[in-house]
């Protein structure tokens, strides 16, 4: 079973190298953002999760929604395991996998064949699991002969659905995607839909943050809403298929 | 597809726990899963020199063959200058070269290692280290291009290495360690401190002609305090004596062990206090 427990989650930017008191009043004029603590010397602190608790239970799919820089982001890179906490303890039962920047570590000038095994390598997958997905990869991008190109002569459709597909992939027990799933065209948009299902179908936990009302609506039964770093509201949704054991 | 239950049971197996007061012990765990990760930065790397001279004719043969120029170059020069032999001055320039050029690349590429990584470290949850063992990956990949100029510098004079040459190994291993945790200091410090990679940049030109690195301590009449306290000179001198057919002196192995093991602590505390605030300051 997945789970993600966290607990008084606390997560602090210092900005250095700016003149704390203008920024600090800047930010404060704001309705949005985090909460900014004026810190020691010209240092300003962003307050970005602020004692955060919150329970995900097996089967959740959370739509995480907020206005920018409510620390939707953020909650995400600290599960991921990239941010490291000021305060607080987050437990993760299961295997954790990310869509943070599906472009991420992709080589332009190298082909989109030796992108494929980069990207793999770089979410951790071995030659073997790559090579077992390949078919699988390169039917969804519908590239064909252009495997063997340099990605920069890619259209930008053409890139995007390389990346897509490279990035849904791998295996994982909890997914978290931050924004922008799919681009392209309106042919593509439909089949990544799909192939999005099919990643929800088998994984245990989703955490989705997204603008886009449609795609928490369609895809998640919990919509978390992120203000200054707290959780504001949290209520389950209507429905979203549930993975069946 | 992996069937639901089969994902479940494995996923009973991984539980990870993120706490605040954990973060200096993930320092250490973060370089050990890192070194772990070799099948990833050794191919990262190789790939990286693959693509910077794709569609060249020569290749990476290109690395070779500049140095090879600049050591001909200088070898000739000095020889030239000095009224030395061209066989003793030429191997003498072209490992020091060789070497001082991994040593000082390792470092200088370190203080842009995690700069220059932002988009991958902010993206991607990997070992932050591993973004360090790429890079000395790929400098050793050079290293070993370079290399190619020894083995002609000894075939084109005739020289043959003797029973010394044993020492490279161990000698070896110990420039690595210290340029490791010279390369780790210098990638935490300049992400906090922007000004670092420009000081240290400025140090290494300075430090170069103060190290016999293409000239030779046998033109001095006596040894001045530069050169004594130098550490790259005697990490140099562990390296480049086995090759010339000597065995280092005795004075330098002291020297490079005991420099090995106060940076590599010192380094240990200072990525274990920075650690988790790097992917903050990148």
């Amino acid at each position: 079973m997945a789970h993600i427990s966290i607990r008084d989650l606390s997560v602090e930017f210092a900005i250095y190298g700016t003149n704390a008191r203008s920024l600090k009043n800047t930010v404060l004029a704001q309705a949005t953002g985090g909460r900014v603590m004026a810190g020691a010397r010209d240092v300003v602190a962003v307050r970005a999760l602020d004692h955060l608790n919150l329970e995900i239970a097996d089967g959740d799919r959370v739509g995480l929604v907020g206005h920018n820089g409510s620390g939707k982001t953020t909650l995400l890179r600290v599960l991921a395991g990239i941010y490291k906490p000021v305060g607080g303890q987050v437990t993760i039962e299961g295997r954790v996998g990310t869509l943070l920047d599906p472009s991420a570590g992709m080589d332009s000038e190298a082909t989109g064949l030796q992108n494929i095994y980069i990207r793999g390598y770089i979410l951790g997958m071995s030659r073997q699991e790559i090579e077992a997905n390949l078919p699988d990869i390169a039917a969804f991008t519908d590239l064909g002969d252009f495997l063997a190109l340099p990605v920069k002569t890619y259209s930008a459709g053409m890139a995007a659905r390389l990346t897509f597909a490279i990035s849904t992939a791998p295996k994982a027990d909890i997914l978290l995607i931050d924004e922008g799933i799919g681009a392209g065209d309106a042919a593509f948009q439909e089949k990544a839909q799909r192939r999005i299902e099919g990643v929800f179908a088998r994984t245990r936990i989703v955490l989705l943050a997204s603008h886009a009302e449609s795609l928490i609506t369609r895809f998640c039964n919990r919509r978390l809403t992120l203000e200054r770093g707290e959780v504001v509201g949290d209520v389950p949704l209507a429905q979203a298929p549930v993975p069946v054991d | 597809m992996v069937d639901a239950t089969q994902t479940a049971s494995k996923a009973a197996a991984r539980i990870t726990v993120i706490s605040a007061d954990a973060n200096p012990n993930q320092g250490t765990a973060d370089l050990i899963a890192g070194l772990r990760l070799y099948p990833l930065w050794s191919r990262l790397a190789l790939h990286e020199v693959r693509q910077r001279f794709r569609r060249s004719l020569l290749g990476p043969l290109w690395l070779t063959l500049s140095m090879g120029i600049w050591v001909a170059a200088m070898g000739f020069v000095f020889s030239a200058l000095f009224h030395q032999n061209a066989g003793q001055t030429l191997p003498y320039i072209a490992i020091g070269v060789i070497f001082w050029s991994l040593l000082t690349s390792s470092i200088n590429e370190g203080t842009s290692v995690f700069i220059g990584n932002e988009g991958f470290i902010r993206n991607v949850p990997l070992p932050l280290s591993v973004h360090v063992f790429r890079m000395l990956a790929r400098n050793l990949i050079i290293w070993a291009f370079n290399m190619v100029i020894y083995v002609a510098v000894l075939v084109f004079f005739g020289i043959l290495p003797n029973a010394n040459l044993f020492w490279f190994f161990p000698g070896f291993a110990l420039f690595m360690i210290n340029a490791a945790w010279m390369a780790l200091a210098a990638a935490i410090l300049s992400t906090r401190f922007r000004d670092i990679p420009q000081v240290i940049a400025n140090v290494i030109q300075v430090v170069f002609f103060l190290t016999p690195v293409f000239w030779s301590l046998e033109s001095l009449p006596n040894r001045p305090a530069f050169v004594v306290f130098n550490p790259f000179y005697h990490l140099l001198e562990v390296v480049r004596a086995p090759l010339l057919g000597q065995a280092p002196a005795v004075s330098s192995w002291g020297f490079d062990i005991g420099l090995a093991v106060v940076g590599v602590a010192a380094t240990l505390l200072l990525y274990r206090r920075a650690f988790a605030r790097i992917a903050y300051w990148v």
